[in-house]
């Protein structure tokens, strides 16, 4: 008897992928930081990167809105496939890339200006002039990054007297305001106290209702707290990929298992 | 166990004879330091106060107005005051497009190389020329080779070649100040490397730029040695006021120089004094306008003023 095919369930639908990274090498001049990496990231989840100190995880994530043409001596080789398109294309646009696929850096990066200017930045250099659609998308963004209510009655204040967790959600805010499809976050928590840090991670989650999220993190259990999938790096490899609960809880190699208890990292 | 690392006898926590006298050192080195600093306010005021003392006297609405006399007393810096405005603003005209689009350039666009070393090198040596060669470089140029005579133009292209390096520094100064990260931020929404430019990195060093273009403003009005050989040493007889550039422009601080080494004019201590005082407000005037400006365009563009 032939089983029919099973239909395919809500969460293999979604578990689209995003961004297909393919046998991808990056070099600082002669020095090689990533090595052959491979690794899909689904649409609409989270996807972590976690490993050791000078892992390669962050040269990584930036290759993905090709931040790396900025440094001086650093080389990109490989494919990485946005919806199946290569961002290294020879007629891929890094202006249109990195409307398609924001980031968030380590450390919040307010520009001096009103939270206003900062959060409608990005459609503004993309051509926006309309006041009152500024006006909306800016709204929209600060509600998307929780930080609406905090800052409705002073946005034409300098967001460099925002806190600093306040100042890393108007970056996601910034980010969003752009409506993008795929967020990098480069260890966004990193510089902030543990209220703040749980303000972000518990944005993160509500951020996959729309966005492809990619973040690198040092904090395994943050990794484990927010992410669906996670990849685990070291000397520039990609060891281990897998569902996050299943890294964390069967390992298959002993590298990633080593990590995870501790033993070095 | 901290008791018997210490010497016997110490334990205490009363002061020790090691502890006063480093603190007697303390106290004499920030009384010297202090000494020293307020010497320079003492010396600038006592100089203003001597010039106001000097100049006071010759300050009245005919001196200020009132055109130069060649042979005798009575004569005024009213011509002087607008040619000194007249070349720097000629100047500035030159200078600042010049320095900020070559600051922007070598700071945020030229790849460490060849060119951009030629560049800063030509820049730092054209720094290290004195005024007076550069003066002598004018009258060769634009008095003799050109055939232009004695003119503000002719000034304000010395002037310009003279305060271009320290404007261009002054630029990348500023602009080395702004952290990368706000590039970053701002490429990473997809900006492109002019919006970056245009309206993060120089918005956010508007401060510093204002402030070096004033305070070279206030170079550029005290100069002498470049303008004696190239705008001259008078003023258009019948049109003092002329905004031709193409005729001769003592600026005050040249006059200060010619009325007292070369005029036969009576009434030199007179003239030299108000002109003196004069030019000190002026400059000073610069000063301040640097700060304020330089703090009040900063908050304004930071959002700050709200």
């Amino acid at each position: 008897m032939i089983e029919p095919p099973a239909e395919p369930t809500a969460e293999a639908l979604a578990a689209k992928d995003k961004i297909v990274a393919k046998d991808v090498d990056i070099y600082y001049g002669a020095f090689q930081a990533i090595k052959h990496a491979s690794l899909s990231m689904k649409a609409q989840e989270v996807t972590a990167l976690i490993g050791p100190s000078g892992c390669g995880k962050s040269t990584f994530l930036r290759a993905l809105n090709r931040m790396h043409d900025l440094t001086p001596g650093a080389r990109v080789e490989g494919s990485i496939l946005l919806d199946g398109a290569d961002i290294y294309g020879s007629d891929a646009d890094p202006v249109v890339i990195r409307h398609r696929v924001g980031m968030v850096f380590q450390r919040p990066n307010p520009f001096p200006k009103t939270i206003y200017e900062n959060v409608v930045y990005g459609p503004r250099i993309h051509g926006e002039r309309s006041k009152h659609k500024l006006d909306e998308i800016a709204e929209h963004a600060l509600r998307g990054a929780a930080l609406w209510d905090e800052v409705k009655d002073r946005l034409h204040r300098s967001a460099l007297d925002l806190s600093g967790g306040q100042q890393q959600r108007m970056c996601i805010a910034r980010a969003i305001a752009l409506d993008p499809e795929v967020i990098l976050m480069d260890e966004p928590a990193s510089a902030l106290d543990p209220i703040a840090t749980s303000k972000i991670e518990d944005l993160i989650g509500v951020l996959t209702e729309k966005f492809t999220v990619v973040i690198v993190t040092h904090s395994m259990q943050q990794a484990a707290r927010i992410s669906d999938y996670t990849a685990f790096f070291h000397l520039g490899e990609i060891v281990e990929v897998g569902l996050t609960n299943q890294i964390f809880t069967h390992p298959r190699e002993k590298r990633t298992e080593d990590y995870i208890t501790g033993r070095f990292g | 166990m901290i008791a018997a690392a210490l010497p016997p006898g110490e334990e205490g926590l009363a002061i020790t004879a090691g502890v006063r006298s480093r603190k007697i050192i303390d106290n004499v080195a920030t009384i010297v330091l202090w000494i020293m600093a307020s010497s320079i306010i003492v010396m600038l005021a006592a100089f203003i106060a001597y010039m106001v003392y000097l100049g006071a006297g010759a300050i009245s609405l005919s001196f200020l107005f009132g055109v130069p006399k060649e042979t005798t007393a009575g004569g005024g810096i009213g011509p002087e005051i607008y040619n000194s405005f007249y070349i720097l603003f000629l100047t500035l005209m030159f200078t600042v497009p010049i320095a900020l689009s070559a600051g922007v350039y070598l700071q945020e666009y030229a790849r460490p190389g060849l060119f951009r070393n030629i560049v800063q090198f030509s820049a730092e040596s054209l720094a290290t020329i004195p005024s007076i060669v550069m003066g002598l470089f004018g009258l060769l140029v634009f008095v003799y080779l050109f055939k232009w005579k004695f003119t503000a133009l002719g000034g304000a292209l010395t002037l310009t070649l003279l305060n271009l390096p320290a404007l261009m520094r002054v630029t990348q100064e500023a602009l080395a100040s702004i952290p990368d990260t706000l590039r970053e931020a701002s490429m990473g929404l997809g900006g492109t490397k002019w919006q970056t430019i245009n309206r993060v990195v120089l918005p956010s060093a508007i401060g510093r730029l204002t402030t070096g273009v004033v305070l070279i403003a206030g170079r550029i009005f005290g100069e002498t040695a470049a303008l004696i050989f190239t705008a001259g040493l008078s003023v258009p007889f019948n049109n003092p006021y002329d905004l031709n550039p193409m005729r001769p422009a003592e600026t005050l601080a040249v006059h200060l120089w010619y009325t007292h080494s070369e005029s036969i004019v009576p009434d030199v201590d007179r003239i030299g004094n108000g002109s003196a005082l004069v030019l000190l407000v002026m400059v000073l005037l610069f000063n301040l306008v640097a700060r304020f400006a330089g703090s009040r365009l900063t908050r304004h563009f930071t959002g700050r003023n709200s």
